[in-house]
């Protein structure tokens, strides 16, 4: 058994949000750990996220702190991840759950908050998943989209930030709702963030077809 | 990436369910601490029904997904009914409250 902390806490990125993200990787179904407070995998299974280069590998493999090794060995060290080669794929499919929300939105969900922290968790995936794929730091901060260079997402703080709270609110419990104003304010830059999206994945797709082009 | 789609709607349904009725203020979310928010801020009795299927949804859910990534296992297809009956359940008892 091998227990990690990784996120937010592991990048010092502390508020009074922020919580402890904690890793358990077990040989076999372990009812000792509380699913809502680990994240449960086997070791077959990181082995698999590791062969494929997944994402949450390579946070994995960057971030996470051992807590506890019943053999004394960093397992998720015992190599690197395989090359990340799904960054086009993985932006196109958060895009997608980008525009479901913003669909939600605009046709009055009663469950706005869940859409606008649907949207950031969108957000913040594709920048994650360019950042990793496409180019030379990868970035897994929880304002990912803000730090991604040249490539970085522009919106006005006070927007971000309602997006940022909505995720807050949703995994927490806590903060303020936005209102109806702020939620409309929010909704009508939709359409920029989708173009910030459809940039990412334009530059994915040209590196793509570099990698992929004989000679 | 399809399961974390299908998490996503999943959650969607719920919180319309919920949703769908007037609140003081609307379920955020199904973490144990939306949860726990909603409950309060609604006057909801902690041993109803209605929230004993939240509970154990977010701990359904929470199993399928941890924090956002894909966690895929042996149980991932049975998790996945447990969330569909749940729901159905969670809808008969909101319509039976909103009955009384």
């Amino acid at each position: 058994m091998h227990i990690y902390a990784f996120g937010s806490v592991c990048r010092g990125e502390i508020d009074h949000s922020s919580d402890v993200d904690l890793l358990a990787v077990v040989a076999t179904a372990d009812g000792r750990f509380d699913p809502l407070k680990f994240s449960v995998y086997s070791y077959e299974r990181i082995r698999v996220l590791w062969r494929e280069g997944n994402p949450f590998a390579w946070h994995l493999f960057r971030e996470a702190r051992l807590l506890y090794a019943d053999d004394g060995r960093d397992f998720l060290r015992f190599s690197e991840p395989g090359a990340y080669t799904n960054a086009l794929g993985d932006c196109v499919k958060f895009r997608q759950i980008f525009v479901g929300a913003a669909d939600a939105l605009r046709n009055g969900s009663a469950s706005p908050v869940f859409e606008l922290a649907t949207a950031f968790l969108a957000i913040r995936n594709v920048a994650i998943c360019f950042s990793l794929g496409c180019s030379s730091e990868a970035v897994f901060a929880r304002d990912a989209a803000l730090m991604i260079g040249e490539h970085s997402l522009v919106v006005e703080p006070s927007r971000y930030a309602i997006l940022s709270a909505a995720r807050v609110l949703s995994t927490r419990g806590t903060g303020r709702c936005p209102t109806p104003n702020e939620i409309e304010s929010l909704v009508v830059r939709f359409d920029h963030i989708l173009s910030w999206m459809d940039d990412l994945i334009s530059v994915a797709r040209g590196q793509n077809e570099r990698v992929c082009k004989p000679g | 990436m399809s399961e974390f789609v299908n998490r996503v709607d999943a959650q969607r349904a719920i919180l319309a369910a919920v949703n769908g009725r007037p609140w003081r203020e609307e379920l955020l979310g199904l973490s144990s601490e939306a949860i726990r928010r909603w409950t309060e801020v609604n006057g909801i009795d902690t041993t109803s029904d209605i929230n004993k299927l939240l509970r154990a949804l977010s701990e359904r859910l929470a199993f399928l997904a941890n924090k956002s990534q894909e966690h895929l296992s042996d149980e991932y297809l049975r998790g996945s009914a447990d969330v569909l009956q749940m729901t159905e359940a969670l809808r008969a008892s909101l319509d039976s409250v909103a009955s009384r």
